[in-house]
């Protein structure tokens, strides 16, 4: 079965275009239909593990890919050429604004996303009221998802994400979402996950000092391709330096 | 084959899912208004009055319980529009989603097909009420819209998963799609009975080449006329409706991980 070492993610020169697939009037296709395709390369030829239990963090400047592997890894983009590998882990990806349906209630988000992240019913259910208790937004839970803040709904979605504990989580710049209290909160729940040594982080985040803090580990993408893969207080020097120039 | 396969493995592991989004979305279609629940038969019920009014009144008709015959047209047809044009948005109006988490995308069509089959089992309820009050004489042969409706069903979610696709590609799709239903509307003999009022070639063509026509055709035999439904016509429509399904299902397996790149 598994090797010795618990791999929780392998994932193998993986690359993702944006190509192909285009947005067009129907006009606009006969037209163009001999032009070329512009294709962007987001990510070029990227490999990697992580162990069950490691907490990895991803960092590079704007565009260079972070937030297109982490959708690639939770498999909500197909790898144009490559492979992710999850080893049969339940996976969530946790970013800004997640996927809601804005004309429903938040309760109803809340058993929705949970099935989506393949718990069952009766499984959210015992949850039920710890979710609501954390995410903290008083009656907004029963009103429809479009009238929520943007704090109330990262609040709900940290909540969601973080009460029903999938063993895989991807963790996309929402460490400081929130008011001052949710987002401490927040960080010592983060903290409290990620101290379970069964389960598996990946973080993208541009704020270096809560990658240093909570990673074990740190891979810097620039331009769609790893620099560097190692222990976080020395790339996060590289970078800092990489950073200033 | 292995994507057939992926689709029922699929269906069964999310069909809770699309239920219950389904039940929560009609529950919010109605939710916060005076009339509640009871918008769902009053609606239906407001647009059949009318249209018996205009095309009894207005243009003389004297086709045997027409109420009833409109009803039985109208909701299939209801069913059918929706379906079809629901489709085309599909994917942009959940862009939320899927931009989100991953969900095969003909989960999402499962799920509002849910909700549309459920506004056409009301409109079933009140054309059974409008046939007792017309006093149209109940047989076995009713029974026969089951597998009339199953087919309508299984064509027209095979039709809006190649729908949903290209309207992901085509941003005017929409536009192209709801003339083509407006013709496809006027000939399917809602309001008129297209054995009746056509002859020769159109009459042959409409009813064997235009799937809502001819089904609306068989619901009234079945209901109305207590006649025997085509079963050749059925079972060619259902051959039809699975080879496109097939092709569907195709479809979106291959682009469904790359939809989220484009919206």
């Amino acid at each position: 079965m598994k090797k010795d070492k618990n791999i929780a993610i392998t994932v193998k020169d993986l690359h993702i275009y944006y190509k192909g697939l285009s947005k067009n009037s129907i006009r606009a296709s006969w037209t163009k239909f001999n032009n070329k395709v512009e294709v962007f390369e987001a990510l070029k030829g990227i490999s990697f593990e992580v162990e069950e239990g490691k907490i990895l963090g991803i960092i590079g400047k704007n565009g260079s890919g972070k937030s297109t592997l982490l959708r690639a890894i939770a498999g909500i983009f197909s790898p144009d050429k490559g492979s992710v590998n999850l080893h049969n882990n339940t996976i969530s990806l946790l970013s800004i604004g997640v996927g809601f349906n804005n004309k429903l209630t938040g309760y109803e988000n809340i058993y929705l996303s949970g099935m989506l992240l393949g718990f069952s019913e009766s499984e959210i259910k015992k949850k039920e009221k710890e979710i609501i208790d954390f995410a903290d937004i008083g009656d907004f839970m029963y009103k429809p998802v479009k009238t929520y803040s943007s704090g109330m709904h990262s609040k709900l979605a940290f909540a969601i994400t973080a009460i029903l504990e999938t063993d895989i989580i991807l963790i996309d710049e929402v460490l400081s979402v929130g008011d001052a209290k949710f987002k401490k909160k927040s960080y010592n729940k983060m903290k409290e996950l990620i101290s379970d040594d069964k389960r598996t982080v990946l973080i993208v985040s541009h704020s270096l000092d809560t990658i240093k803090e909570l990673c074990n580990e740190v891979v810097w993408l620039n331009d769609g391709k790893i620099v560097k893969v190692g222990k976080p207080k020395e790339i996060i020097k590289e970078y800092e330096k990489f950073m200033e120039i | 084959m292995k994507n057939i396969k992926l689709f029922f493995k699929n269906i069964k592991k999310y069909n809770k899912y699309a239920i219950r989004s389904a039940k929560a979305e009609l529950k919010s279609e109605v939710a916060d208004s005076y009339l509640n629940w009871l918008w769902w038969i009053i609606e239906p019920l407001c647009f059949m009055l009318i249209y018996v009014f205009i095309f009894s009144v207005v243009f003389e008709n004297d086709t045997p319980y027409f109420a009833s015959f409109v009803f039985i047209g109208l909701a299939a047809w209801d069913f059918f529009n929706r379906m079809l044009s629901g489709s085309v948005k599909l994917i942009m109006s959940n862009r939320g989603l899927v931009s989100k988490v991953y969900i095969p995308k003909y989960i999402l069509l499962l799920s509002k097909s849910y909700t549309y089959i459920f506004k056409w089992f009301i409109s079933l309820i009140i054309t059974f009420v409008l046939m007792i009050f017309q006093g149209v004489p109940f047989s076995f042969h009713i029974l026969f819209i089951i597998p009339i409706i199953i087919i309508l069903y299984i064509l027209s979610f095979g039709i809006g998963m190649i729908l949903m696709h290209f309207g992901v590609l085509f941003n005017d799709l929409s536009n192209l799609i709801k003339i083509v239903l407006r013709m496809i509307f006027y000939l399917s003999g809602v309001f008129y009975n297209i054995r009746e009022r056509l002859d020769g070639v159109l009459q042959y063509v409409l009813l064997r080449g235009n799937p809502i026509a001819f089904c609306m055709d068989e619901l009234r035999k079945v209901m109305l006329e207590v006649k025997f439904p085509s079963f050749e016509g059925l079972a060619v429509w259902l051959l039809i409706a699975i080879t496109i399904n097939i092709i569907g299902i195709n479809i979106i397996h291959k682009n469904e991980n790359s939809y989220a790149k484009v919206i």
